[in-house]
């Protein structure tokens, strides 16, 4: 879309936008116009040379002068014109000329300005060769032996090393093999570093520490056949690498998962049994004791448990009522289980709003929303002993030949807690596959369920376990009312 | 020119590529060669009855002895008993060009040690040339695209080669031939003819044709008084015919060939020089799937060919481990038989199959055919004007101190 700063540009009437629309005369008189307006406008006109377009990108119609630094852009936008000068044709001449860098002295002829004659010629500065250390047959014979080499094969190898600049996989390609043997490239490299290490090491003036190069060819040889087999791999192959890696993920992702259930329900097993503690402990201390101690314990209570009722501080007057409302972050369904009780009860649903009465139903209410999350977290545990019950059995029947009894161990192992049917098959299916490839120790998956098991459904043992039963045991009357 | 942008310094040299089918000739630092002309050679032998052939150069046939004719305008006149022949059959070249004040850069695709020998000292002893380099054709192609490591593909007229050059060096134990190449597609269009009973006539015959209507045989009329014409001759100029009728109709299919989706190809309508005109369909894919899959193609003596793409994994297969990514990222397509249509698609798609996924592939393929079938002479044009260049050529005093083996050690 043109605007009326690209208009003015394409134009050339000059102005900046705060001109308006252009109209008639602009376009009429803008012979007039352009010398006055030229002079005006410099900080915000393109540098010559850059596209309108791309002008545009930095600089668009109603903006001021842009936020970058200003550069200097005469280097890149600029149409090269042909610099044309007025002075005298500089002559030139066929002339010959001898290259530094041959050997042999020949002359060649080239077009070259009458002023430069006899100048050096500058391209004999880019013969550069590698240092390619020369040994002599007495330092041979003393220091250099080796048993796989002998001196004409060295002599090849130093001679094709200087002639190839030292590109080992072009010396390696021109290796004279009928005449010596077949050798790698990291055997000539080793042979060619070894002679030099060895070389730099007896030249060296004695007392000098030299620098040398250790060429490590075992290396080099193991990191090029792997490179190989890399190379090599069947498309199924990786495939079958992608697909291993994916599983892993997944298994990954499952074991996090059943951790952080676990977790949640042990944080929820800890509310559960603190806040029956600290009710009993109050009860117990609360003439006695100093409210300190209610402080000190009071942070142990985790605060996903129950419900927290925003501390109302505001300044001024305000109902004791708001302390009753429920937070917003409350569930519907966990409302609706509370009022449930509560009319079962026979409990008013919104009592008269007394300081004690607002604390008492406060904390009855979290206790009830406590309950409700303990009774789900048990349903839900008892629903995958269940299934897990069922699946064992099945895997019992079906196919349990002799040595699948490590194998449903692993089927059990791998069941997740999430306890939806489609991961457990995957995993019942992905297990033989294991086992045919030997790939995790069955023990290992043999220990795994166990702890897992234990993790699951192991309430009795937790170290709170008695006290929530009492605690559970307690409200045993809403329960059997309640059905989950 | 003296130093400038580009490094280069101009000696005053020529430029010669020989292939197979045609040879290229120029001066160096030039874009493209000034002379192309077809590798054959047309030859008479004078008789002793005093018939001379007709030409252009006068004085010269007075001589008995062999006559050679080379380039087009005379090699394309219909002569009595002229015989064809190619030069490089002995590697000897018979073209006498006035080479005396200016250094000769020759490129040639083969490589024997012994060959090359002979070369140079024929240069240097029969025509007392001042300066020499022989270079090696993959790696000038190369150079011309800009790269001095990759995979060369030269897919020309009597064979298709794979050759890696790393630092601007051929790896010679990489290079992997094959000869299905151009004079295999023409061989195969031959056979298609014969199979539509369809006479090659080629176009000095012919004194007049009518027009007919598609697939009706042709009707046309024989030129009078035609000179016996030898048998060699007559293939030769068949051969240019069918090779225009290779050139503008054939086509390589994107996938490996399928007779449903060849049938359903657009046709292409050609027309011989005697007025014999069809439109060609699935043929038209068959013939080139030849090149990329040779158990299809027709003729062949067991199933040992590889496929361009079989040619191009072998070589880069046969090279060390740590080049083979640089020769991938860097494969270019030179050669005029790749000039096919969808050649350069049907061989990225086959590249892309055979390589590893981590592997990246890059295909350098010029799409002008000046590029694509000159890239040796342009390579050494570019070559042989460079000022850091102007010490490696042989020149006579070297050559006649080292003997003919310097040309091994210097021209790598």
């Amino acid at each position: 879309m043109a605007t009326g700063a690209d208009v003015r540009d394409i134009l050339e009437l000059g102005g900046t936008d705060n001109d308006g629309p252009i109209s008639k005369k602009d376009l009429i008189n803008s012979d007039k116009k352009k010398s006055k307006k030229a002079t005006e406008t410099l900080t915000f006109k393109r540098p010559e040379g850059m596209h309108r377009e791309v002008y545009a990108l930095l600089y668009s119609d109603k903006k001021d002068a842009p936020p970058l630094l200003p550069s200097d852009t005469t280097q890149g936008y600029r149409t090269v014109k042909a610099k044309l000068g007025c002075k005298k044709v500089r002559p030139w001449k066929w002339m010959p000329f001898t290259n530094p860098a041959r050997k042999d002295g020949a002359i060649f002829h080239h077009w070259r300005r009458m002023a430069e004659e006899g100048k050096d010629y500058p391209f004999a500065r880019f013969n550069k060769t590698v240092q390619v250390p020369v040994y002599s047959e007495q330092e041979y014979q003393m220091h250099l032996h080796d048993d796989g080499w002998t001196k004409g094969e060295t002599d090849h190898l130093f001679d094709l090393c200087k002639r190839f600049d030292l590109r080992f996989v072009v010396i390696h390609d021109r290796y004279d093999y009928q005449q010596y043997r077949k050798r790698s490239i990291e055997d000539l490299k080793e042979r060619y570093y070894n002679i030099c290490g060895k070389l730099t090491k007896v030249r060296a003036a004695s007392g000098t520490e030299p620098k040398i190069y250790i060429f490590d060819a075992g290396h080099e040889r193991r990191r090029k056949e792997q490179l190989e087999k890399l190379f090599n791999r069947t498309p199924e192959q990786v495939a079958e690498e992608e697909y291993l890696i994916q599983e892993l993920r997944k298994i990954e992702n499952r074991k996090k998962e059943r951790e952080k259930k676990a977790q949640d329900l042990q944080k929820l097993i800890k509310a559960a049994d603190t806040t029956t503690e600290l009710r009993r402990a109050e009860k117990r201390v609360s003439k006695k004791k100093l409210p300190q101690k209610r402080d000190t314990e009071k942070p142990a209570v985790p605060e996903t448990a129950g419900i927290k009722f925003p501390d109302f501080k505001s300044a001024g007057v305000t109902l004791r009522s708001q302390r009753m409302k429920l937070p917003s972050s409350v569930g519907q369904k966990k409302i609706k289980a509370i009022e449930q009780i509560l009319a079962e009860q026979g409990v008013d649903l919104n009592p008269m709003p007394t300081e004690e009465i607002v604390q008492m139903f406060n904390e009855l209410r979290s206790d009830l929303v406590l309950l409700y999350e303990l009774k789900q977290a048990h349903s839900n545990c008892e629903y995958e002993q269940q299934m897990l019950r069922h699946r064992y059995e099945a895997l019992l029947k079906a196919g349990s030949g002799a040595g699948c009894g490590g194998l449903t161990g692993g089927g059990i192992a791998g069941v997740p807690q999430g306890g939806d049917l489609s991961a457990l098959n995957s995993t019942a299916s992905s297990t033989p596959g294991v086992e045919a490839q030997s790939w995790p120790n069955v023990d290992d998956i043999k220990v795994e369920p166990k702890e897992q098991i234990i993790d699951v459904v192991g309430a009795p043992l937790t170290p709170n376990s008695r006290k929530r039963r009492e605690s559970a045991s307690s409200s045993s009357s809403v329960k059997k009312a309640k059905k989950p | 020119m003296s130093g400038g942008v580009y490094g280069g310094d101009e000696v005053g040299a020529l430029v010669f590529d020989i292939g197979s089918y045609s040879v290229r000739a120029g001066y160096a630092g030039e874009d493209c060669p000034k002379a192309d002309f077809p590798t054959v050679i047309g030859v008479t032998i004078d008789r002793d009855d005093g018939s001379t052939p007709m030409e252009t150069d006068g004085d010269k046939s007075k001589q008995s002895g062999t006559t050679y004719y080379i380039d087009t305008n005379q090699l394309r006149v219909p002569r009595e008993s002229m015989e064809v022949m190619s030069p490089l059959k002995n590697g000897m070249s018979k073209y006498s060009v006035c080479w005396k004040s200016l250094n000769v850069f020759l490129t040639i695709y083969w490589n024997t040690r012994a060959k090359r020998e002979k070369l140079t000292e024929l240069m240097f002893e029969h025509y007392n040339i001042p300066a020499f380099f022989l270079c090696k054709s993959a790696v000038l192609s190369a150079f011309a695209n800009g790269r001095s490591t990759g995979l060369v593909l030269d897919s020309g007229a009597t064979h298709t080669t794979a050759i890696p050059v790393h630092d601007g060096y051929v790896l010679q134990q990489g290079i992997v031939k094959s000869p299905l190449a151009g004079d295999f597609m023409s061989m195969q269009c031959r056979e298609l003819f014969q199979e539509l009973s369809v006479e090659i006539i080629p176009p000095y015959m012919i004194a007049s044709k009518d027009p007919v209507r598609e697939g009706s045989p042709a009707s046309w009329k024989k030129k009078e008084k035609l000179p016996q014409v030898t048998r060699s001759w007559h293939n030769y100029m068949c051969n240019c015919v069918i090779q225009d009728f290779q050139a503008s109709v054939l086509q390589v299919s994107d996938s490996p060939y399928d007779e449903q989706v060849a049938a359903q190809m657009p046709t292409v309508h050609y027309e011989l020089p005697n007025g014999y005109n069809c439109d060609f369909g699935a043929e038209r894919l068959k013939i080139p799937e030849g090149l990329f899959d040779p158990s299809n193609a027709k003729g062949l003596s067991g199933n040992t060919m590889l496929g361009v793409g079989h040619v191009v994994t072998t070589s880069v297969g046969m090279c060390d481990i740590d080049i083979r990514p640089g020769l991938y990222g860097s494969v270019v397509v030179t050669g005029g038989n790749t000039l096919i249509q969808g050649f350069t698609d049907r061989l990225n798609r086959e590249l892309s199959q055979k390589t590893p996924p981590s592997m990246r592939l890059k295909l350098i393929a010029n799409n002008t055919t000046v590029e694509r079938r000159f890239s040796a002479w342009i390579g050494g044009s570019i070559l042989a004007s460079l000022g850091t260049f102007q010490q490696m050529w042989i020149s006579k005093q070297e050559y006649e101190e080292g003997g003919k083996q310097c040309v091994d050690r210097k021209c790598p």
